[in-house]
């Protein structure tokens, strides 16, 4: 919920709101002891904001100036950060086990969890072709150039890799009962205080008004 | 009994036959292996006996195929999966990959059952502790060695509590030791009245656990 709202009011008022989420999503990711991994995904979104600084500042076209670029980047960190915070603290089996418990069907969540652990699977396929790829003379150190020489032989092997690694896991799913009608049984819930309820309908009840703020200051605002 | 009545199968968009025809039968309690070389159709007749080909990946089967008494294509997919269990030869690929401990992996099949916690419960320590691999339970599935993989998946299957098991090259990467475990596990399951069909290149393995041997001999 807390992911949801933040970014969900961060992308809608900018300035000093996005400025609130990217603050309080770094002092949650610092207490989780993950703020490395949030850091890396800012970081990721580096090409963005150089070219938003360049249209934002270099360009006539772009018009914001430098304070326009800056105001971007806040609302796309404000966008991001929450998401990411969410899924660097949280296990994929709890949050599906949190999904399917309020009323998320077992296919959805599948859809989700496969989703979510496509990435790191990904990426050690990617570290398997890279080392059979050495194995056999593959040259992927050294200068740029040798780099993106080296990059090009692994594309096919991990996107056909990955492709046939779906059909298995279809498979496995089907070995295991998968298409059950009914309910799956849930072997645990997380625990769930009065105090988190009651922050989640706050959370709820701030991004509605939020929501609702932000459309009559749009409507009102003088052209 | 599953019962394979000349049956033969070819791959989605393939013109060569893979398999067959054979006919076979294997009855509850029964452990019928299978030998051949490699290429001669092992795999693909775990997946035909199975009932997974051509109900799950395509292609085409002729002659019958029947699990106590229905046709596979009769079944539903997760109603083969209780009455038959099929081990792939590849077990890694067999973990769902969204668990972050053995135990939750192999409850995953009950609980797609929406079976009472206390039988989840039950049924995975059971499946566990006949493999002998109750101390992997809080080990994390993606960190598995190859061996530890195959007997989880292993374990996953059995949780179900098949009336079959198609168990395709079950030891292939286990040593000695964990081999002799899945053939006490096998012996045991079979002794409880479960069909078992048995893929190996392992020939001692086979001359151990099996009633009787099938051979596919070489390909053509």
């Amino acid at each position: 919920m807390a992911a949801v709202a933040g970014a969900a009011l961060a992308v809608a008022w900018g300035g000093w709101v996005a400025g609130a989420v990217v603050t309080v999503s770094a002092l949650a990711a610092l207490r989780a002891g993950r703020l490395r991994r949030v850091a890396v995904t800012a970081l990721a979104l580096t090409p963005v904001v150089l070219s938003s600084l360049a249209v934002n500042a270099l360009l006539p076209a772009g018009g914001g100036g430098l304070a326009g670029a800056l105001a971007a980047l806040l609302r796309l960190l404000g966008a991001t950060l929450p998401p990411t915070v969410l899924f660097a603290t949280t296990e994929l089996d709890d949050l599906l086990i949190e999904l399917e418990a309020r009323g998320l069907g077992r296919r959805s969540a599948l859809v989700v969890g496969s989703a979510l652990a496509a990435v790191p699977r990904t990426q050690a396929r990617a570290v398997e072709v890279i080392e059979a790829q050495r194995a056999r003379g593959l040259d992927t150190e050294g200068s740029w150039r040798r780099r993106l020489r080296g990059v090009l032989p692994l594309v096919a092997p991990v996107v056909i890799g990955s492709l046939a690694e779906v059909e298995e896991r279809s498979l496995a799913l089907e070995t295991r009962a998968f298409g059950a009608p009914g309910r799956r049984t849930l072997l645990r819930r997380l625990p769930d205080s009065r105090a988190q309820k009651a922050l989640r309908w706050v959370l709820a009840g701030l991004l509605v008004a939020g929501l609702l703020g932000r459309a009559v200051a749009v409507l009102v605002a003088p052209r | 009994m599953i019962v394979l009545d000349e049956a033969a199968y070819r791959y989605p968009g393939s013109a060569v036959w893979a398999l067959g025809p054979i006919s076979l039968e294997i009855a509850p309690g029964e452990v019928v292996g299978v030998r051949g070389a490699n290429e001669s159709g092992k795999s693909t007749l775990c997946l035909v006996a199975s009932g997974l080909a051509p109900a799950a990946i395509g292609g085409e089967l002729r002659g019958r195929v029947v699990v106590d008494g229905r046709p596979t294509s009769a079944h539903r997919p997760h109603e083969l999966a209780v009455r038959c269990g099929v081990l792939f030869d590849n077990p890694p690929a067999q973990l769902t990959g969204l668990h972050r401990t053995v135990y939750d992996e192999v409850a995953f099949g009950p609980c797609n059952l929406g079976l009472p916690v206390a039988d989840v419960h039950a049924r995975t320590r059971s499946a566990l502790d006949v493999l002998a691999i109750g101390h992997l339970a809080d080990r994390h599935p993606q960190r598995l060695s190859g061996g530890e993989s195959q007997l989880v998946a292993l374990a996953g299957l059995l949780a179900l509590g098949p009336a079959y098991l198609v168990l395709d090259e079950p030891t292939s990467r286990l040593d000695a030791e964990r081999s002799a475990r899945v053939a006490v596990a096998v012996a045991r399951v079979a002794e409880a009245g479960v069909g078992v069909l048995v893929a190996e290149h392992d020939e001692a393995l086979l001359a151990r656990l099996c009633d009787r041997v099938v051979d596919l001999g070489t390909p053509p």
